[in-house]
């Protein structure tokens, strides 16, 4: 995609599995704050100017992509970032929307993920102050608009969308073409108990290198 | 034989509908797909076509590409189908009714023909009648219920004890009809009992629950939790919602007894009762029940003691007076009897007026659903509509006689019941007329095998259509038309492929009318209207057997493919065979099809070439003065008459007295060989005409 002829790579003499193109990191290295028990796979992909924070424990997969080009990014504890999810995507018009300053004249940051969120395959977090709360799984394919703020422990299902600047309560399920309801099976404990679990598997699973974004 | 697995799922839905579009030009078009590239590919005018996003919409030019399909008429809709077609003197006028039937050619446009044109696929066929048995006109019979989610089999005596429904634990969930799983909680230790050692038996209680994985509904949202994770089905059906009991037969009984004790001691203790006692539905009507049997013993006894006729008439079960006293009345017809006996009558029965007697008042205050639906928009933040159930919902709710209230029954998805999972069932096809099995599927759930299978596809040629395309002779494609599109008013040639599914060879007969019926009549000329095809003999017998003819070897390995690779621009004189019809006289030139001859052979195919003339549908619709040219009017159909004949080897018990039947071929010929025949019209959409002039 970049150029027609591709100059051939010294490390293309081993095996791809992926038919995906090979990761090509482009753009401005960003600054990164990484907790030291944080879990970063090599081929994850990390640009912009601003800050991107990956605290405590959380995972990152590899060709993740996370894009400050429009303000910090918040990775909280205990986080899952899939593959080829995206943290502080541009809007389907391919803006970067900033966030709006707090009352202190700092910038929000771009995107902010509470502890224990999952970010599953492909989907779209845009930036511009979108938050998403704590316990939250953003399902495969859902896109999450510039500004939204998604409470405590909801559910996005597959394919849904979160429109920019919507406010989503805690507890609240989007499924179904965008239908709503609450969970109140009040199993967001366990869920983190899972959570904790599953990540203790994909740290031994995905070698870790967060030497590479430093 | 019964191999062909390119039978599609049968849709009931399809059959009144038009399958056609379906199945053939509705296809979507995509800018990038072209049809498979023809002879014709590199005439620069048909690679320019400039499709503008006009095009896919503007109804003159449809731009899907068009598959062309043949569909074939199941003999049931013909008037009186099962008759013998003697002329009958007794039932004359539908007789000729019938034989107008037959003389008249069959219009593929006609508003009845979309219910008989079936694509092969959809086709079975009576081996007993030898006849084309269609969807419409074979009778089905249920071979096993099963659950779609358990694939347990129920038997059909419980479907009448137990209802349609899968009685064991497989559910869908009321919101969004995923599927249920059974899921273990955890009840959180009581700080009260963190020392207790009886913690395992606290949590044994009531520990299971129905969850969802995908809307995230579970059965606490209902209040419903069970003891075990097996059997489900009987758990619910006993709790109610908020997970109290239902009470059984028994106990109700009691409750009404000690109810009775109570209200004997006073009578007009009942009337006191609080009326707005809210009665399950199934307690409402055993209430009522108890109550009406109660009204007619007492009503009994004063009519025994009244009159003998009611008393006798009271054994019959005849036992409402008010019926019984009209009656009467109807037959003595004396309004005085009538009187002296309705003066006599202590009077009819009383209505119920306690709840202990069935009463129950309609709640027609509606404040607690208007205050339910404000609390939760304001604790949740969502929309009160959202908590509200749709039509799709409580239809799927499964009956429930534990509900509460008759009246006014609930609106809020707070209280939609898990649903158990509707039984489905496996059918067994059976032909209308000499009852044989036609197809029958495994008995056995999880088996996707056919013992019986009689296909159509297995019976009857199958035909394929391709536009002939000739360099030097075809006229070239017309600009900013789609590919395949036939030029109205000029002659096209189109080739006709005959498979043959059997394994012996048949001699097929053709006829079409000479223009088409219908608004735009094509004038059709079907080159060779006689010819046979070879038998469906093993693909490498005949191989093997002409290794001496180098030749006709090379043929057999190229045609074995199929006769998707058929002519083209090929050279005739190559492709023919020697010693079959057409393959006489060819001078080795490239020409177009000759009369009378087929067009290329091989294995157990053979094509034949049929021309086309279609009217100009833009000069027609001015002339006729019909209106607009609707849609799919353009598509050229034509019927045509196939007529297969074959020589079949008489099965053995034919050959047994009394047995050979009306439909069997008549004259027997030595060796048990006998001549079999098969009719029928099918309906060949060969493609769409220009909308040009």
């Amino acid at each position: 995609m970049s150029s027609a002829t591709p100059s051939p790579d010294p490390r293309s003499h081993h095996k791809r599995h992926s038919i995906l193109p090979a990761v090509s990191q482009s753009g401005p290295k960003p600054p990164v704050q990484f907790s030291s028990s944080c879990t970063i796979a090599d081929s994850a992909l990390l640009t912009g100017p601003h800050t991107i924070i990956v605290s405590t424990e959380s995972v990152i997969h590899p060709r993740a992509r996370l894009e400050s080009l429009g303000g910090r990014v918040t990775v909280g504890r205990r986080c899952i970032v899939h593959e080829r999810a995206c943290l502080g995507a541009a809007d389907l018009q391919g803006r970067y929307h900033k966030g709006s300053p707090d009352k202190d004249g700092r910038s929000m940051g771009a995107v902010t993920l509470g502890d224990y969120v999952t970010v599953e395959v492909g989907a779209q977090v845009e930036s511009g102050g979108t938050v998403i709360g704590e316990g939250t799984t953003v399902g495969i394919g859902t896109r999450v608009g510039a500004g939204a703020v998604v409470g405590k422990h909801c559910t996005l299902t597959a394919n849904s969308t979160v429109a920019a600047g919507e406010v989503i309560p805690d507890y609240t399920v989007i499924y179904s073409n965008g239908l709503r309801r609450v969970d109140k099976r009040g199993v967001s404990d366990l869920k983190n108990k899972a959570q904790a679990r599953q990540i203790d598997v994909l740290r031994r699973l995905i070698p870790s290198n967060p030497a590479k974004f430093q | 034989m019964f191999g062909n697995n390119r039978l599609p799922a049968f849709h009931p839905g399809l059959t009144q509908s038009r399958i056609r579009d379906t199945t053939s030009g509705k296809s979507l078009w995509f800018p990038g797909l072209r049809s498979p590239p023809s002879e014709s590919s590199s005439d620069p005018a048909n690679d320019q076509l400039p499709i503008t996003p006009e095009d896919y919409f503007y109804d003159s030019t449809p731009m899907a590409p068009f598959n062309p399909y043949t569909y074939i008429r199941c003999p049931c809709s013909e008037l009186n189908p099962y008759a013998k077609r003697t002329p009958d003197v007794t039932a004359q006028g539908l007789s000729r009714a019938a034989q107008d039937d037959d003389d008249h050619t069959f219009d593929p446009r006609a508003a009845r023909s979309n219910y008989s044109l079936y694509p092969l696929e959809y086709l079975s066929f009576c081996e007993d009648c030898h006849q084309i048995r269609c969807p419409r006109c074979v009778a089905e019979e249920i071979v096993c219920y099963y659950c779609p989610n358990c694939l347990f089999e129920v038997p059909s005596s419980n479907i009448r004890s137990e209802g349609n429904r899968c009685t064991r634990s497989c559910f869908q969930c009321p919101i969004c009809i995923g599927p249920l799983a059974v899921n273990h909680v955890e009840t959180p230790p009581d700080p009260n009992q963190l020392l207790s050692p009886d913690h395992a038996t606290s949590s044994h209680n009531g520990s299971y629950i129905l969850s969802c994985s995908y809307c995230n509904w579970s059965s606490t949202e209902i209040g419903i939790k069970f003891d075990k994770p097996n059997s489900i089905h009987m758990q619910l059906a006993k709790l109610r919602n908020g997970g109290e009991t239902r009470l059984t037969a028994k106990e109700r009984k009691e409750r009404r007894k000690e109810q009775a004790s109570q209200g004997g001691n006073g009578g007009s203790n009942q009337r006191e009762e609080d009326l707005d006692t809210v009665l399950d539905m199934e307690t409402q009507f055993a209430n009522l029940k108890s109550f009406y049997q109660n009204q007619l013993s007492d009503a009994n006894g004063t009519g025994k003691a009244g009159g003998d006729a009611s008393a006798a008439l009271g054994n019959l079960g005849f036992d409402a007076p008010a019926s019984l006293s009209r009656i009467m009345s109807l037959y003595t017809g004396s309004s005085s009897l009538h009187d002296k006996k309705s003066k006599s009558r202590p009077g009819t029965m009383r209505e119920a007026l306690a709840p202990s007697e069935g009463l129950q008042l309609a709640s027609l205050d509606e404040s607690s659903a208007i205050t339910a639906l404000q609390d939760f928009e304001s604790t949740t933040g969502l929309d009160a509509y959202s908590s509200t159930a749709s039509t799709s919902q409580l239809q799927s709710q499964a009956p429930y006689l534990g509900a509460s209230p008759l009246h006014g029954l609930t609106r809020f998805t707070s209280s939609l019941r898990p649903i158990p999972y509707l039984l489905r069932t496996k059918r067994s096809k059976r032909c209308p007329q000499c009852r044989h099995i036609i197809s029958k599927p495994e008995s056995k759930v999880t088996t996707t095998r056919f013992r019986i299978r009689l296909i159509a596809g297995n019976y009857i040629p199958t035909i394929t259509i391709k536009q002939l395309i000739i360099p030097g002779l075809t006229p070239p494609p017309m600009p900013n038309q789609p590919p395949d599109t036939i030029a109205p008013l000029q002659p096209a040639q189109f080739v006709l492929t005959f498979k043959n599914p059997i394994f012996e060879s048949v001699r097929v007969t053709l006829a079409t009318p000479a223009t088409t019926p219908g608004r735009f009549p094509a004038k059709v000329t079907i080159l060779c209207p006689q010819f046979e095809i070879d038998s469906n003999t093993d693909a490498w017998e005949e191989v093997l057997n002409t290794n001496n003819t180098p030749t006709s070897s090379s043929q057999n390995l190229s045609s074995s493919t199929g006769p998707e690779g058929a002519p083209g621009g090929r050279k005739r004189a190559g492709t023919l065979r020697p010693g079959t019809a057409g393959g006489a006289s060819l001078a080795g030139e490239e020409l177009g099809p000759e009369v009378g001859k087929v067009w290329d052979k091989g294995r157990n195919w053979t094509s034949i070439v049929i021309e086309v003339i279609p009217a100009s549908l833009v000069q027609t619709a001015k002339r006729d003065g019909k209106g607009p040219i609707k849609e799919d009017e353009d598509v050229l159909e034509i019927p045509m008459f196939v007529r297969i004949e074959w020589e079949a080897e008489a099965p053995e018990d034919e050959i047994m007295p009394g047995l050979g039947g009306a439909g069997k071929g008549n004259n027997k010929e030595g060796g048990g060989k006998e001549k079999r025949e098969l009719a029928y019209w099918c309906v060949l959409g060969l493609g769409r005409v220009a909308r040009t002039l």
